[in-house]
């Protein structure tokens, strides 16, 4: 018991350390300006600031993660309805496999991001562009593992099922798909990853609200500390929404044990 | 009800246990599983040690290996305490155990290797005991490319390679087919014949046991303690329909502990 | 049994090839009598334009030498990022002492899309490669480090405890024993980050750069020139596809001893 005591006093204190070499980097010795490392106190200040203001990028962080959010769900659900059962169905029906997935073979060695300014000049900067980008980056993910997922079925259970009778989609739905649920999930861990890497990407290229917007906006000004924030609230939502998928993920696996 | 063991002249006595014990700590629960256990073991006799499943004969052999050393007790390999595990006792491991990323060649001569040996007489070494245990010709290849009772042969030319004051079989045959395990017997009984060496064998097969074994220790259930030791002296190799065999057989079945 | 295999096969390529066919038309018939074809342009512009690319500048090189930037880059990165995330895996994965100091700094900063990075990185490096280097590192490292942590954590203990049966000494074992067992983890590791730094070289590229993949494309945005913008997609496309073979070829020869005979 002592030694994981002793394990996790050391990680709290390599934590703490990393701070204090910051902060003694930028207010004590003051080795960078604050226009290109700010100090952790003035980051944290800058970051209870952005709670309720809405300078200098016309809106506050909780309205700019709102913002993020709103456009990287969007395309994110899209990606998994569509993405979740294309794959099931590549996966078990010979010819959707062999019409599909050429295609898909096309698509998948492309970064979602780079689709980004064909969908800008298609639809204009706004939603629509950005959830496509999204909806891609999540698309492919979600196909790949349900894909796998379907394809790892055991012959032998498929086996068992057809000795009872079943008929086709029946052994789809009652053995195949279940067989699955644990690689959809990590499909759509993977897709909420790819997801929100997209939407801030795409924020950071053209956007007039979210988070990459904000971090983008901050840089023309000048503003490390905002850079920080905004960078910070990227990855800590990034994670919140990671952990969410991996709790649903645990909660449909138990159910079914 | 315990019997002693039966004390008989320690004079060439290779290894030692003395009032060993061994006790696992599992969420705050102490479990005993091994009680106060004393035997040895002499010089070039296979000497097996049989019991239900699951009563810590494993943790014996890991004791004695000191890989997972015991919580009481002593252990002596001719006169020198083991502490640290090192090449004096060889492992062959149930699950075989070996490394997967090397050749036949390359897990036989690993021991030597580690120790500093010389290229050449490495490879000669290592060539004499890949072929003691009939795997010539295979020398280049992969683990994974080999048949469970060829990996397992493997597994004692490494050891044997290495030799060790010392060998300790874990139900090395336990994972192998019935027909794998039958040949497999007869291999270890023809590769130990033509160069002898201290083994000690676990098994909870008892045709197994009586086939190979110069003595036999009965462990009880858990917490394991030695029930009682019998002397196999029948002419090699032996037969397991020989009436012998069988007289032996039905006696040890006689006193083993009822399932629980 | 064999003839059989090969009548399915050619079927496979048939509707495959059909269907890339099929799409093709569906794409140009679409550019040709509707709306889209206004902004959108067809596959026989697209055919030509990239054709012209391979002799024609755009900006400031012909397609090959924006693809040479991209891949030179993505080297670069790539190669630091497989050095210091094998490090930093191999430590945290081997020492608890190491694995106890840099793993909450490591989990603090993995969440972050390396793209985020990208106006600090300007703000610190300035307009120049440094910063494009810097996120295609970053892309890669944390993709490396946390594979070969997971391998070098995976390491079968009875095979540690074997290695020391036989007579290893504490100082070998990670050598011998830790090193091997992770290989196919680094493989792997260094095949998601490859993928993984060819997207961030993208995004680097289309956020600021003057040449290179990514710029085609946002600078064919700029211009309105779709046809621009699909040379460059179809080139990340076909180059990321390439990266991706060449790593599983090496993967292939290199794990060769750890593949599960699939059933």
């Amino acid at each position: 018991m002592k030694k994981i005591n002793k394990y996790t006093l050391i990680s709290f204190l390599s934590v703490l350390t990393f701070v204090f070499i910051w902060w003694t980097a930028t207010d004590l010795l003051k080795l960078t300006s604050p226009t290109t490392l700010p100090s952790p106190v003035k980051v944290f200040q800058s970051f209870i600031g952005k709670l309720y203001q809405t300078n200098p990028d016309g809106a506050t962080l909780l309205q700019h993660l709102a913002s993020s959010l709103k456009v990287a769900l969007s395309g994110y659900l899209l990606g998994v309805f569509i993405g979740v059962p294309l794959g099931i169905l590549m996966a078990w029906y010979k010819p959707v496999d062999y019409i599909v997935t050429p295609l898909f073979d096309l698509i998948r060695p492309i970064p979602g991001l780079a689709w980004t300014p064909l969908m800008i000049l298609l639809f204009g900067i706004g939603l629509m562009s950005k959830t496509m980008v999204i909806f891609l980056s999540a698309f492919v993910a979600c196909v790949i593992n349900s894909y796998s997922g379907i394809k790892s079925t055991k012959p032998v259970h498929l086996w068992v099922g057809e000795t009872f009778g079943a008929a086709n989609w029946q052994l789809l739905t009652k053995i195949a798909i279940p067989t699955a649920v644990p690689m959809i999930f990590t499909g759509l861990r993977v897709a909420i990853g790819a997801s929100w890497n997209a939407l801030i990407a795409a924020e950071l290229l053209a956007s007039t609200r979210g988070l990459g917007f904000m971090i983008q906006q901050a840089r023309g000004l000048y503003r490390p500390d905002i850079i920080i924030v905004g960078m910070t609230a990227v990855g800590i939502s990034g994670a919140i929404l990671a952990w969410l998928v991996g709790l649903l993920e645990k909660l449909a696996v138990n159910r079914r044990r | 009800m315990c019997l002693e063991p039966s004390r008989e002249i320690m004079t060439n006595s290779v290894i030692k246990c003395e009032n060993v014990s061994k006790q696992f700590y599992s969420d705050g629960e102490m479990v005993q599983v091994l009680e106060d256990i004393s035997l040895e073991a002499r010089e070039n006799e296979i000497l097996v040690i049989f019991g239900p499943g699951q009563c810590g004969k494993t943790t014996l052999l890991k004791a004695i290996a000191a890989l997972e050393p015991a919580t009481g007790g002593t252990i002596t390999i001719n006169g020198k305490k083991k502490t640290k595990p090192g090449p004096e006792c060889g492992l062959v491991y149930q699950t075989i155990a070996l490394f997967p990323w090397l050749t036949t060649m390359g897990n036989v001569e690993y021991g030597l290797k580690v120790k500093g040996m010389g290229k050449k007489e490495r490879r000669e070494r290592a060539n004499k005991y890949i072929k003691l245990v009939g795997l010539e010709g295979f020398e280049k290849s992969f683990p994974i490319q080999l048949s469970g009772g060829m990996k397992q042969r493997v597994g004692i030319a490494r050891v044997y390679c290495n030799e060790p004051d010392v060998m300790l079989l874990d139900e090395p045959f336990g994972h192998l087919d019935a027909q794998t395990r039958y040949l497999m017997q007869e291999e270890l009984e023809r590769i130990w014949q033509t160069e002898k060496r201290t083994i000690i064998f676990v098994t909870n097969n008892m045709e197994e046991a009586i086939y190979l074994a110069d003595r036999i220790i009965v462990l009880t259930n858990c917490p394991a303690k030695i029930k009682q030791e019998f002397k196999v002296d029948f002419p090699r190799p032996r037969n397991i329909t020989d009436p012998e065999f069988l007289k032996l057989r039905k006696e040890i079945t006689g006193i083993l502990d009822p399932l629980e | 049994m064999i003839k059989r295999l090969k009548k399915i096969n050619k079927a496979k390529i048939f509707i495959g090839f059909a269907s890339i066919c099929g799409f093709l038309l569906f794409w140009y018939l679409g550019t040709a009598y509707t709306e889209v074809g206004k902004v959108m342009a067809s596959p026989i512009d697209l055919f030509w334009r990239f054709l012209q690319s391979a002799y024609e500048p755009i900006g400031p090189h012909t397609i090959w030498g924006h693809l040479l930037s991209s891949i030179s880059r993505v080297m670069m990165g790539f190669a630091l990022a497989s050095v210091c995330g094998i490090l930093l895996g191999l430590v945290m994965g081997s020492s608890p002492l190491g694995e106890a100091i840099a793993r909450p700094l490591f989990e603090l900063l993995r969440p972050i899309p390396p793209i985020a990075w990208i106006s600090i990185a300007v703000l610190w490096f300035g307009l120049g490669e440094m910063a494009k280097y810097f996120i295609i590192f970053l892309s890669g490292f944390f993709n490396i480090t946390i594979n070969i942590y997971t391998g070098a954590k995976a390491v079968d203990q009875e095979l540690i405890g074997a290695a020391k049966m036989l007579g290893c000494s504490d100082r070998k074992i990670f050598t011998t024993i830790v090193l091997p067992s992770s290989v196919p983890y680094i493989f792997t590791g260094l095949h998601i980050a490859l993928s993984s730094s060819w997207a961030a070289v993208v995004a680097a590229e289309m956020v600021r750069s003057t040449d290179g993949v990514g710029w085609l494309i946002t600078q064919g945005m700029g211009i309105s020139d779709t046809s621009q913008i699909m040379v460059g997609i179809l080139s990340i496309g076909v180059v990321g596809f390439i990266l991706s073979s060449i790593m599983r070829g090496v993967e292939a020869k290199l794990c060769a001893w750890s593949r599960v005979e699939k059933s």
